[in-house]
């Protein structure tokens, strides 16, 4: 009996345990959303993570937002700036480095954010999945809409060609999904000290690549080094354009039967072939996450010439040992055919607005107004141009010299990426023709080996694009 | 009667929050990790399309995916064989022989294990650097050294046993400090009298030690399992990415790709499945082949 009293006793000693536990945590929960409300109160709405109910009747605007190479503060920025326009809207901002992670668990309990900026090309993919899950709001009368603030409608202030590719219109079908935001050109990198100093010149054609490259090598110097093969993404691209024109170009993005051993495209791969000669030979070994790098610093060292590379380079190797009398240089993709003129590939963002969004016409406006002069101001002073007109004017000297690369007629602009298909298990274009790349510089897959196998990739894309 | 009924309350009590823990925890997601590997879906939508077996087909015929089985089967064979034999004898050598410095040396072999998979991959990505590394600076010495450097993470056919001396390298403390603990629990008046028969050292160790550190030693092979699947995805995440063009990639960092980047969560779901029911039949097989008659002391 008395061990029957004690066993109770226990009992519901450690019930009541749990349940204070439980309790303690509710109440504590409260009185943190209590601090916030009142601290939100009283700053007057610069809180950004506001809970709902404090709010009343303002409409809570969820953004999320990656914070990438051009930091997070601008984004606190155009949240004010658009609250401002919209006192009665509460934008709840999240930005984050890896923002997938942040928000795709909620995303998935179905928590969508109202408006998101995440490129596509991460590995993460949640941009693609959603685009191959058919998740995403289709954009086309946020392109027509008047920017909020101004006079001007959305479409016409996009500098021209932005909305005509498949980087926008993912399933080819001329329905806008992706608004373009902060765009860079894409292309090979050098130390123009270096060439200055042994008084070599740019070459304009691959005949005075190859040429370079000989000169070089008897230096001691490689021709060419890339940081990782993902970044044949921008270089095949611009490549492709110069060797078949544009029509090559979006033929092999949407999967066409034969497009990748027509002739034009098999001068891309040969090219891609011939150029493992020129490469550092300790490229492979360093083309991977931790070390890439490594490979961008021997453009710094002189030890190579040429990096593919988008405009982040210079920033993301600002603090990096240089060579004396290292001056940054940049140029356009030399031409495969012999006719067609240079090509540099532009890499942009995207924001888009999930289908499962909650406040989808606020989202709109909000995706209208990243083209105001206002918001658009914000951004350039992050140095994150937009693909609106006349921005790049306001730009410093350094930046001006990646985005007049197109000025003049002096290289074709290329843009867009694979059309969106529904998911392929066990089977993509990143495995079969960029990440190929290292064993075709390593010599353990040959040109044709790599050819064929993006044929045979292409075809079972194809059969899943609809 | 009425006491066992008691009784059996009290424990249905006690073991309950544990139970809730695990089925909500264990059960429910492993259930939701087979149910969905039947299905063809993003991973976001409310789109899912049941598809039967057929993850599982595809599965059978992707020759990335055997890629990746393999070298994750060669992965848990070489770390598991080389950790167990370095860990058993710096485990013997520590506890059985008076050397200098015996503490510091359980300290030092012990420190990798406590250093995080990014700080290891630094570490060893420093010492493969094709470049001015460690080893590839030693070895310039018996190559001489205008030798071509060895891309220790470049060359398809090194780079996975570079991972796998890292991953050895890294385990071994942890396995030491394990065989240590048991070992000295072994009385010392069975080697005293096994010095007197006049067995040497070598015979000591074979007849004694580890007859006696058996059960230990099985446990830890069921841990080398696990962790060869698990820290292989840590390490190929931080350092190869799987590359260069998919050699490094096992059974998790293929998962990954798959469900993820490659938007196909049902298909890395079967990948899922097929990791789970390995590493499963593989622990029970070996737990199988070395059931010992237990000894005691």
């Amino acid at each position: 009996m008395k061990r029957k009293l004690i066993s109770t006793l226990l009992c519901v000693t450690m019930a009541a345990c749990m349940m204070t536990a439980c309790t303690g945590k509710g109440e504590k929960q409260d009185n943190a959303a209590n601090e916030k409300t009142s601290a939100a109160e009283s700053t007057n709405g610069t809180e950004t993570n506001t809970p709902e109910e404090v709010t009343g009747e303002k409409q809570i605007l969820k953004v999320a937002a990656l914070e990438g190479g051009y930091g997070g503060e601008m984004w606190e920025e155009i949240a004010k700036a658009f609250e401002e326009i919209h006192p009665e809207v509460k934008v709840e901002l999240t930005v984050d480095k890896k923002i997938e992670d942040v928000i795709s668990p909620a995303m998935k309990a179905g928590d969508y954010p109202d408006v998101v900026h995440c490129a596509t090309g991460r590995e993460a993919g949640l941009t693609e999945t959603l685009t191959k899950e058919k998740g995403l709001l289709a954009l086309t009368d946020v392109m027509d809409m008047r920017i909020p603030g101004e006079e001007q409608i959305v479409k016409d202030k996009i500098l021209p060609g932005f909305l005509d590719t498949l980087g926008t219109n993912p399933y080819n079908d001329g329905v806008t999904y992706y608004a373009p935001m902060f765009y860079s050109p894409c292309g090979l990198f050098y130390n123009a000290g270096l060439l200055k100093e042994k008084g070599w010149s740019v070459p304009a054609t691959w005949d005075e690549m190859w040429e370079l490259g000989d000169k070089a090598k008897a230096e001691g110097i490689s021709l060419f080094t890339y940081p990782t093969p993902g970044y044949f993404d921008a270089f095949l691209f611009a490549a492709l354009e110069s060797s078949g024109g544009v029509e090559l170009f979006n033929k092999a993005m949407t999967y066409e039967d034969g497009i990748w051993e027509t002739p034009e495209a098999t001068a891309v791969f040969e090219l891609i072939g011939k150029l493992a000669d020129y490469t550092e030979p300790t490229t492979v070994a360093n083309a991977n996450n931790d070390n890439f790098t490594k490979n961008q610093q021997l453009i710094l060292d002189n030890k190579a010439i040429f990096c593919p590379n988008g405009t982040w380079l210079p920033g993301e190797m600002a603090d990096a040992p240089k060579s004396d009398g290292f001056e940054w240089g940049f140029t356009a993709v030399p031409a495969v055919a012999a006719d067609a003129k240079p090509s540099s590939y532009t890499f942009f963002e995207q924001m888009w607005i999930p289908a499962e969004a909650k406040n989808q016409e606020m989202a709109k406006e909000f995706a209208a107004f990243m083209y105001s002069d206002k918001a658009a101001g914000i951004f350039a002073n992050a140095n994150a141009v937009q693909p609106i007109k006349g921005v790049s004017d306001s730009l410093n000297a350094e930046n001006q010299l990646y985005y007049t690369i197109y000025d003049g007629d002096a290289a074709v602009a290329v843009m867009g990426g694979f059309a969106a298909t529904t998911p392929v298990e066990g089977v993509s274009m990143t495995d079969s023709l960029f990440n190929k790349v290292n064993s075709v510089m390593s010599g353990d897959v040959t040109v044709e080996e790599w050819q064929s196998g993006v044929e045979a990739t292409s075809d079972l894309l194809r059969e899943a694009m609809e | 009667m009425k006491h066992s009924k008691g009784r059996g309350a009290f424990i249905a009590v006690c073991v309950l929050p544990a139970v809730i823990l695990f089925v909500i925890f264990m059960l429910i997601p492993t259930v939701n990790v087979f149910q969905m590997s039947l299905y063809k879906w993003g991973g976001y939508s409310n789109n899912k399309e049941f598809v039967g077996l057929r993850n599982f087909m595809i599965l059978f015929q992707d020759d990335k995916f055997y890629r990746a089985f393999q070298n994750s089967i060669l992965l848990i064979v070489l770390v598991t064989i080389f950790t167990l034999t370095f860990a058993l004898i710096f485990a013997a050598v520590l506890s059985r022989e008076k050397i200098k410095g015996q503490n510091f040396f359980r300290i030092a072999f012990y420190i990798p294990n406590i250093l995080s998979v990014v700080v290891i991959s630094a570490i060893f990505s420093a010492i493969y650097d094709p470049g001015n590394g460690l080893l590839n600076s030693i070895l310039a010495i018996f190559r001489g050294k205008d030798a071509s450097p060895i891309l220790w993470l470049g060359d398809q056919k090194i780079v996975i046993y570079s991972l796998i001396i890292a991953m050895i390298w890294q385990a071994i403390g942890y396995y030491m400090v394990m065989y240590l603990a048991s070992m000295s629990g072994i009385p010392e008046s069975l080697y005293e009298s096994a010095n007197l028969e006049g067995a040497g050292k070598i015979r000591q160790f074979f007849e004694i030690t580890l007859p006696l550190i058996w059960t230990n030693i099985r446990i830890t092979l069921t841990f080398f399992i696990i962790s060869s699947i698990n820290m292989s995805f840590l390490l190929v995440k931080a350092m190869t990415n799987g590359g260069p063009d998919g050699a490094t990639e096992v059974f998790l960092s293929y998962m990954y790709g798959q469900a993820y980047t490659n938007s196909s969560y049902g298909y890395g779901m079967a990948i899922g499945v097929v990791v789970f029911l390995f590493s499963f039949g593989l622990s029970a097989l070996v737990n199988l082949a070395t059931r010992r008659e237990t000894l005691e002391f």
